[in-house]
């Protein structure tokens, strides 16, 4: 009898102790999301269509190739850009350090004139090639960097989701609250929304597609609109590649200025 | 030349074509409309530009390598009768090596060192015409042929540039831009205009361009060796009574990186005058030590910001003090050259404000770019901008334009 109430016990605990991974700790979330969202792979390479659809309709489009690199997971990253199109910044190469604590160092190699510029990077809200995306948008904000407390626990898009508020630690140019919603099942935020320090909703990232490739769940089309210019950006990954075996070389001057061609072809 | 240049263009394409693969083809249509501020210039044409460009770009991508060739004509209605020209501004293959070698060989735009617009161990060939003129700024470099080599180790990398033919730079020469003649000591048109000799074609006269680069931590060290030419004639050749490449060594050095939210840059070149080792003699010029300091930020959100300080340091200046013709300009032992740049991006990167100043108190002289550049679509782009240029004295480096401020209007419309 004893025993068995023992067994009991120790049953009971094990069932407590499943309660807390449910029910997780919204900064681990945040962590996963980052994770799932940022460090797919260790290294990830894609074609991406970029459409800037503004308030009168008009239409203007980048496409490039993007290569990745994680040092490791939730660490730095290097980031090569290799611009397709328009013709005005095709053959434009850009290659990004991205430093988790400390600024991002940034290089762009101008082609017709043969031009390597360092360029000065202190702010990572700036837009991204024009578009609704910031710097950090693209690369993404360390989980780090804010407070994040959950809010709710909901439904969105017929999928069970975290609702959690994410508050700069350090004061910040871009938000002064964030509003993710986060796919319990995949940790992808599927909708993300944005508010000034006068609380005003500015911007929202909206998942729009979501496929599973070479195991990792990616968001293949995601779209950004920024609510005051009623402006949307549309960003289309293809031809996504996992683990290909990039190495740091790749992200040296040698290859800004002489883009790797088994990757851009 | 030119023959074999259009062959080499004919031949990327024709290669790349018939090998069935792929050959990627863009380019521009541009119009440039250009008009003088300025009435009392001496020179020829009735407008500084007016010309309608198409460049064709045509890429491939091999097994082996890459072939790109990049193919402009241009309508010039500038002077009184029309021309059509036409230049191959590049048309080069780039292979490698076994790992550690990266080849680039045939006619290219070359560029290194750390100056904005400003240049020290550049010593490669520009085209200050476009750059005065109004066109874009990839026209401020003119092409060269050369056999480029990189040799790349985790130590360093090595770069070598042999331009076997040298390679001058294009300088107004009074048909569209007057110039000043220190013969006349005026300012002048295409009339007393005199064409510099080359040097002979041969080997020991080409141009070799090295430069030492590594990483030292957040920066990038380099050092840099040329041996070739003054890239402007001024020397003077007293039998043939005509305007000379002076011999040129250069050896110098640079560092770049990022700095207290920004990029610094420095840098440092010796001039060594080879024909004019003592600096004792007035056709040639004197040696001198050049150095430069710059540094950019962004300010605010798109709007970017630079200052650079150069300093030109005339060695033998007494004996050039003693070789002067009495009419002559005399300039400072000491030269300095203060730039800045400033970039603003507005209504979402769709509008460009540029602002470029150069200044020299030494010379007490001043050249500024001004420029607004407007993307109506992916494909258009309107651009207006100004060229201003003044001078206490007619016989500096931009003082001698002063009769050239223009403004211009350009259209491009890219596929």
């Amino acid at each position: 009898m004893q025993k068995l109430t023992s067994l009991l016990l120790t049953a009971l605990f094990i069932v407590a102790l499943g309660i807390p991974v449910t029910a997780q700790d919204a900064t681990e979330i945040m962590k996963k999301s980052h994770l799932a969202y940022y460090y797919a792979g260790d290294d990830g390479l894609a074609t991406v269509n970029m459409t800037i659809i503004d308030k009168k309709g008009r239409e203007r489009s980048r496409e490039f190739v993007m290569l990745r690199l994680d040092e490791s997971d939730g660490g730095n990253q290097k980031y090569y850009t290799y611009f397709l199109k328009p013709s005005d910044v095709s053959r434009i190469s850009f290659m990004v350090h991205k430093k988790v604590d400390g600024n991002d160092a940034r290089w762009i190699y101008i082609p017709s004139v043969d031009l390597v510029k360092q360029i000065s990077a202190d702010d990572k809200n700036s837009s991204f090639v024009g578009s609704d995306f910031s710097y950090e948008d693209v690369s993404g904000r360390p989980w780090t960097e804010d407070n994040h407390t959950i809010k709710s626990e909901s439904e969105l898009d017929g999928k069970a989701v975290w609702v959690i508020e994410s508050i700069p630690k350090k004061k910040d140019k871009g938000f002064a609250r964030k509003v993710s919603y986060i796919d319990k099942e995949t940790f992808l935020p599927l909708k993300e929304e944005y508010y000034n320090k006068k609380d005003k909703f500015i911007k929202e990232m909206r998942s729009v597609e979501i496929k599973e490739i070479e195991g990792f769940l990616t968001i293949t089309h995601r779209t950004m609109k920024d609510i005051k210019k009623n402006r949307i950006t549309h960003v289309r990954f293809e031809s996504i590649d996992y683990n290909v075996g990039m190495t740091d070389e790749l992200f040296t001057e040698r290859y800004l200025t002489n883009p790797p061609a088994q990757y851009i072809k | 030349m030119r023959h074999i240049l259009l062959y080499i263009f004919v031949t990327i394409v024709t290669l790349a074509t018939s090998a069935r693969t792929e050959v990627e083809f863009d380019g521009f249509l541009q119009g440039l409309f250009g008009a003088r501020l300025d009435q009392a210039n001496p020179v020829m044409t009735e407008f500084p530009v007016s010309e309608s460009r198409f460049q064709l770009r045509a890429q491939h991508w091999g097994d082996r390598g890459q072939a790109f060739a990049r193919l402009d004509f241009v309508y010039d209605g500038a002077g009184e009768v029309p021309t059509t020209e036409w230049e191959l501004r590049e048309g080069y293959f780039k292979f490698r090596l076994g790992n550690s070698i990266d080849v680039k060989a045939g006619r290219q735009i070359l560029n290194w060192g750390t100056g904005d617009l400003i240049f020290i161990n550049d010593v490669f060939s520009k085209d200050y015409k476009s750059f005065f003129l109004g066109r874009e700024d990839q026209y401020l470099k003119a092409p060269q042929n050369a056999i480029r080599i990189g040799y790349y180790n985790p130590i360093g990398e090595l770069t070598v540039v042999w331009t076997p033919r040298f390679t001058p730079n294009r300088l107004p020469d009074g048909t569209r831009l007057s110039f000043f003649n220190p013969m006349t000591q005026s300012i002048v048109s295409n009339s007393s205009y005199a064409e510099a000799n080359l040097p002979d074609p041969k080997f020991e006269n080409s141009e070799v361009a090295t430069r030492l680069s590594r990483r030292i931590g957040n920066f990038k060290g380099s050092a840099y060796f040329y041996k070739g030419f003054y890239k402007n004639p001024i020397g003077f050749d007293q039998t043939a009574m005509l305007p000379v490449y002076p011999r040129l060594n250069v050896y110098g050095a640079t560092l770049r990186g990022a700095l207290l939210g920004g990029v610094l840059w420095l840098e440092g070149g010796y001039f060594d005058s080879r024909d004019d080792l003592d600096g004792n003699d007035p056709f040639m010029p004197n040696s001198s030590i050049n150095g430069m300091i710059g540094f950019e930020r962004q300010i605010a959100t798109n709007l970017t910001a630079n200052i650079q300080w150069q300093v030109d340091y005339m060695l033998d200046y007494d004996l050039y003090l003693v070789e002067l013709s009495p009419t002559a300009y005399i300039r400072d032992e000491a030269k300095h050259l203060l730039t800045t740049r400033w970039t603003k991006l507005l209504n979402s990167e769709l509008i460009t404000l540029s602002f470029f100043g150069f200044y020299s108190p030494s010379d007490e002289d001043m050249y500024l770019r001004i420029s607004g550049a407007y993307k109506y679509t992916d494909e258009i782009e309107l651009t207006v901008g100004a060229n201003v240029f003044d001078g206490k004295n007619q016989a500096t480096d931009f003082g001698q334009f002063m009769l050239n401020d223009n403004i211009y209007m350009r259209l491009t419309y890219g596929f």
